[in-house]
């Protein structure tokens, strides 16, 4: 596959006066892991159900796999290279898994048995019981099973780990990435962004239905930086006011930084101002999430 | 496999309505003939019949009405539209599927009871009844095909898990309770399947000419019903 997997272009969707996505433009690469982080209501759920056809978007375009989510033919043949679990991982409580298995293996032709065998025994699904019947964690792992046992050219996850004990959840992180490594491009939405941080090349963070990053975790990992300041005076006032700092706390002669550029820059500046101590470290993608999402709230007000 | 889906979803509803319907039907009749023919006119076996269509007719129409409950408005609440809607399908084949599924069950629930009364008729000695036994399926097909595109078109538009079948069994009801009213008599579905225009009070037998331009009236109103039916999903945001 060439060009990105997935790519919208100013994706819009209002419910009545409510705008759950905002011109939203994102760009997923293919054979890359991406993870889509975003708080409870913004957007990623829409956005995720936008691009699978099941919400028409109120504006804007997207394709997937180069296919365009609003035409319904291209809609079904993306649908037949992506697979999909739902953040619910609501399956119908009438099948037994083998039922439903044998349901969901006869839509795509991409489907491997071996992989198949190998999930229900490491997942420890029991054939015979019914849907209905199943624990959510359960639930879960045979959603999961029926995305894998596939060789999709795009895997779309709505929060798979919720509901996942630490096994599983290590069990599903180790499958993403060998599926990935296999050519599959993978996109998944989490609030633990743990996970995100350890198998995302990509991380795209939304906030009130508008992309607020879209960065590779390398250059998050190499660019972003905590910084602290002391100063030997108090340090109110100070102007630190680079491109990529997204947040500044002062207390009395302290001073925390949290930017994900211009680290150098902002260290000379310092000692510019006769800082008496300065120290940096990397930034964790929680951290960054959470000054971005503090920021944009702050914007707002 | 869709056809699978659909059958497993309804497939307690049906159950449960043919074996109602069939040993009820086959209860009235046996009930009604068992001491009585020995003496027993012909009159007396078709009004039996007669009564019978009339009762089956009820119970059918309101098995209808449940069994076309479901679709992808109650899987929205269900919450497994998405898994259903991720599936390389168009929602159109999924409603087409439904409606397929529900065309045969509804055959079934229309052929076995009725089948079951006609030979519980004739075993207690009544003279055979084939035209008759026709007629009575024509009036239950034309005029069901109206109830069965109603429930279609309300479970694809009424949300909320027990609104719809509230909505249509409440549908059923006017029906009903309006068969006596003049100015609706002739456009209800529920006095077409009875068949009361057509009864010879005397004989207790249908006269008449098959009404054939009713029948094709009301499998028109039906296909703008469905029709509309069918859009209202195509439209709706899951």
């Amino acid at each position: 596959m060439t060009g990105p997997a997935i790519q919208t272009k100013d994706l819009c969707k209002s419910y009545g006066r409510v705008d759950a996505v905002r011109e939203m433009n994102l760009s997923v690469g293919a054979h890359r892991i991406t993870g889509f982080l975003g708080r409870n209501g913004a957007g990623k759920s829409t956005t995720i159900k936008m691009l699978l056809g099941m919400i028409r978007p109120t504006s804007g375009e997207g394709r997937v796999l180069n296919c365009r989510i609003g035409n319904p033919s291209e809609s079904i043949h993306l649908r037949r290279h992506t697979a999909f679990v739902a953040e619910d991982k609501r399956l119908y409580p009438y099948m037994s898994v083998a039922e439903i298995i044998r349901f969901t293996s006869s839509f795509y032709p991409d489907w491997r048995t071996g992989a198949q065998e190998s999930l229900l025994r490491k997942f420890e699904l029991p054939p015979a019981r019914r849907v209905g019947s199943l624990s959510k964690g359960m639930r879960t792992k045979l959603a999961l099973l029926l995305a894998l046992a596939r060789q999709p050219d795009l895997l779309i996850l709505d929060e798979p780990s919720e509901g996942l004990d630490p096994t599983g959840v290590e069990q599903l992180l180790e499958i993403l990435v060998a599926h990935c490594s296999e050519g599959t491009s993978i996109f998944f939405s989490s609030h633990q962004i743990e996970e995100v941080e350890r198998i995302a090349d990509q991380v795209c963070i939304v906030e009130h239905g508008r992309v607020l990053l879209d960065a590779s975790m390398d250059d998050i990992r190499q660019y972003s930086r905590q910084i602290e300041l002391g100063f030997p005076f108090d340090a109110a006032g100070l102007n630190f006011d680079f491109a990529g700092v997204r947040r500044v706390r002062t207390a009395g002669r302290q001073m925390t930084l949290l930017t994900s550029g211009n680290a150098d820059e902002i260290i000379d500046r310092a000692r510019g101002y006769g800082a008496s101590s300065i120290e940096t470290s990397p930034l964790r993608l929680r951290q960054l999430f959470l000054s971005m999402v503090q920021e944009n709230s702050d914007a707002l007000v | 496999m869709l056809w699978y889906k659909a059958w497993l979803e309804t497939r307690a509803r049906f159950l449960i309505s043919l074996c109602g319907m069939t040993s009820l039907g086959t209860w009235y009749a046996y009930n009604e003939l068992h001491d009585a023919s020995k003496f027993a006119r012909a009159e007396w076996y078709f009004r039996v019949l007669h009564t019978g269509h009339t009762l089956l007719a009820t119970m059918w129409v309101a098995a209808v009405l449940i069994l076309m409950m479901g679709g992808l408005l109650r899987e929205r609440d269900l919450g497994t539209a998405p898994f259903t809607l991720a599936l390389p399908v168009s929602r159109g084949r999924l409603m087409r599927t439904r409606i397929l599924v529900g065309i045969l069950e509804s055959s079934a629930l229309a052929i076995v009871p009725w089948t079951a009364l006609f030979v519980t008729v004739n075993r207690f000695g009544s003279p055979p009844v084939i035209p008759q036994a026709l007629f009575h399926l024509l009036l239950l097909a034309g005029g069901g095909v109206v109830f069965f595109a109603t429930a279609f078109l309300v479970s694809s538009s009424v949300e909320g898990e027990y609104t719809a079948p509230a909505v249509s069994i409440g549908l059923l009801f006017v029906c009903v309770f309006a068969s006596d009213d003049r100015a609706f008599r002739d456009y209800n579905p529920f006095n077409f399947i009875l068949g009361t225009e057509y009864l010879d009070r005397a004989s207790q037998l249908l006269i008449g000419p098959a009404p054939w331009a009713h029948v094709f009236a009301n499998i028109l109103v039906s296909a703008l019903l469905t029709a509309l039916a069918i859009q209202s999903i195509q439209k709706k945001d899951f």
